[in-house]
């Protein structure tokens, strides 16, 4: 039960109360088995919940996939003496993703339950959630949700009578993509410009205000709360043995019925499609998709015939799950727009620190709209395929490779509509 | 929905039996799926309505809503309710300056936008050097360097919006509500900017309207949804 639209191949661990008001408030999230999980792992101790969480495979949501569990075993512990730190990343902007925003207006209470639970077993006392700014209504619910979180004991002081003290506070950000960055994260919550850090140090030594800091995405902690309470191998009976578990899929673009739907991992991607989302558009053909939002290689239709959406699968047909944001685009989309609109959004939203991403991307942006014009030249492909290298594993973050992924796929796939781009502009002489 | 009243041309949006989103979209937050919930349910304004004017508790206490229609250019910062949700933000923090964008949210709130010399209070305010809240407030796009009309419609043109047809809902924005791209119309009630993706890829094209979110609007809709903020501009209830 994703939002807006149901599918009956659905598995709805993280999903079940969208589009159920009730399931926003503290009595409906409890009627629910809410805050089960977090009186489990206080009686269960920090350790326990660590193994558990390891246990499950839940891997990272926000894109990189990393394994959660060994990410919280890196925190030093309390033993050291020094505040540590949960940053929730809900600074959600990868165009083509919009699941933690469902999370957060439907369901504020497994994010906080999974917040608190994640502060305890990293031994934080606070948990920042890092809301994007545009969030206002998303924010306005979990303020609210909070606060019955703090009325019924379960944050703040002795929370549920443990004797561990547990708070999470909401911090506002003010539009800047590069804040979903997790080292830029921290640099913007301490009230900086967010730009993003060069690692190492890692943020499990150094993190937000210098302390040891860990940071998960919105729906890696929304499903903690459902691992600890039914153990690390009941949520693997989903997914693959890599990829374990069920993610949800934002598809949006030319399918009949977009939404969010929560799927286990490995289902395969044209299902999605043909199946779940209705199929294409206006009973268009498929020509290409985006699997994991704008910052991935982009798959040509015959790309997507085999592959499977799990970390593993979509790599295998050459491009990256990401944060599961399906775009797909159908036989009218102009992917040379479309690309020039993805460059538009990096030039944007680059944070000017490093020159192959400040100068790249704002070159590539005009390279791209002077080829959409018709004003453009064949041998602008080989200047973007050579600024793509060069914006490539040369930086502090990976902002700039995230222009180059689509910029060289799209190139390499859909070359033919960039040439017809450039002859039809010779032919009227625009050129 | 189904159920919804059709439009005189019969144009709908989507396909499938009884999943039709009728053309006269009422554009609140995505309500065009199989859940047939109300306004309120699904912006959550049953939920949390009654937030208390000092914020409630200091984890909570919101630096939002960053843009309302109702401005004070002049207003100090900060006074009342607005220097006891000042005073809980600053609380929450190990540093000074981590409260620097919740304060300038806060002031943007207040005067709508966050001028130089704004800026300028809000570094003694917080003890923090000019040139740094000057460096971290032209970061950010959600402040406002210049005024703006008090409804400022943002209007996402970015990849998944932008395949289906958020060009022309942002011209139809321009040209119902008479203004240019940036700029304000001459009653100062619109200004009309291009905004990157606001997160709600599956409901196009996505217009976020100060707090609110708009979802599923085509260029149809636009007058209808210009028609009903000029209503709550004339009954004092714009937000």
């Amino acid at each position: 039960m994703a939002y807006p639209y149901r599918h009956d191949r659905e598995v709805r661990v993280l999903s079940d109360g969208f589009g159920d008001p009730v399931a926003r408030t503290v009595g409906g999230w409890r009627a629910r088995g809410g805050y089960e999980g977090l009186a489990r792992a206080l009686e269960m101790g920090r350790a326990a919940v660590i193994e558990a969480v390891k246990a499950s495979g839940l891997r990272g949501r926000g894109g990189a996939g990393f394994p959660t569990g060994v990410k919280w075993s890196f925190m030093p512990g309390r033993a050291s003496g020094r505040p540590h730190y949960l940053l929730c990343n809900a600074d959600e902007s990868e165009p083509g993703t919009f699941k933690d925003r469902e999370i957060i207006r439907w369901t504020p209470h497994q994010l906080i339950e999974g917040c608190l639970i994640g502060a305890y077993a990293i031994g934080a006392e606070r948990c920042y959630i890092y809301l994007r700014g545009e969030f206002f209504e998303a924010t306005r619910v979990l303020a609210k949700a909070l606060e019955e979180a703090y009325a019924e004991g379960l944050a703040g002081k002795d929370v549920l009578g443990s004797g561990t003290d547990l708070d999470v506070t909401l911090h506002v950000g003010a539009g800047a993509y590069i804040c979903g960055e997790e080292t830029g994260l921290m640099n913007s919550l301490e009230g900086r410009r967010g730009e993003p850090r060069i690692k190492p140090p890692f943020p499990a030594a150094a993190g937000a205000f210098g302390m040891p800091t860990t940071i998960n995405n919105v729906e890696t902690l929304a499903a903690v709360p459902h691992v600890v309470r039914h153990g690390g191998e009941w949520y693997r009976q989903w997914g693959t043995k890599e990829s374990p578990g069920t993610k949800l899929f934002c598809v949006s673009g030319h399918v009949n019925l977009p939404g969010n739907y929560e799927l286990p991992l490995g289902f395969p991607l044209m299902d999605l499609i043909e199946d779940v989302c209705g199929g294409v558009r206006d009973g268009k053909a498929l020509k290409a998709v985006i699997p994991g939002g704008s910052s991935v290689p982009i798959m040509s239709a015959e790309d997507c015939e085999t592959c499977t959406l799990c970390y593993e699968g979509v790599e295998a047909a050459g491009s990256m799950l990401g944060c599961a944001s399906v775009i797909v685009m159908d036989e009218s989309a102009d992917i040379v727009k479309q690309t020039r609109r993805m460059a538009d959004f990096y030039a944007h939203e680059s944070c000017g620190q490093c020159t192959p991403c400040r100068e790249g991307t704002a070159w590539a942006s005009r390279i791209l709209r002077r080829i959409e014009e018709g004003r453009g030249k064949e041998e602008d492909l080989n200047t973007l395929l050579e600024i793509s290298e060069q914006m490539t594993g040369t930086t502090i973050c990976v902002l700039s490779d995230s222009l180059a992924a689509p910029i060289v796929s799209s190139i390499e796939k859909f070359r033919d509509e960039y040439l017809a781009l450039v002859r039809r502009g010779e032919r009227v002489g625009a050129a | 929905m189904s159920g919804g009243p059709s439009s005189p041309g019969g144009a709908r949006r989507r396909g499938g039996p009884g999943r039709d989103v009728p053309a006269d979209n009422p554009g609140w937050a995505g309500n065009t799926g199989e859940f047939g919930l109300a306004e309120a349910d699904v912006r959550g304004g049953v939920a949390s309505a009654g937030a208390p004017p000092d914020g409630g508790h200091p984890s909570v206490a919101p630096s939002l809503p960053y843009m309302l229609a109702a401005k004070a250019p002049e207003a100090p910062l900060f006074d009342g309710p607005y220097l006891e949700r000042f005073e809980k933000i600053k609380s929450r923090y190990p540093t000074a300056r981590a409260a620097l964008l919740p304060t300038l949210n806060l002031a943007q709130e207040l005067r709508g936008f966050v001028s130089p010399e704004t800026m300028d209070e809000v570094a003694r305010l917080l003890g923090l050097s000019a040139a740094c809240v000057r460096g971290v407030a032209t970061f950010y796009t959600m402040y406002n360097k210049r005024p703006v009309g008090q409804f400022l419609i943002q209007v996402c043109t970015n990849i998944s919006c932008n395949l289906c047809g958020a060009d022309d809902v942002l011209a139809a924005f321009l040209r119902h509500a008479g203004t240019e791209l940036g700029e304000t119309s001459g009653d100062g009630a619109f200004t009309v900017v291009e905004a990157e993706c606001l997160a709600a890829c599956g409901f196009p094209t996505c217009v976020q309207i100060n707090s609110r979110y708009f979802e599923d609007v085509g260029p149809q809709d636009v007058p209808s949804i210009l028609d009903r903020l000029r209503g709550e501009l004339r009954s004092g209830a714009a937000v």
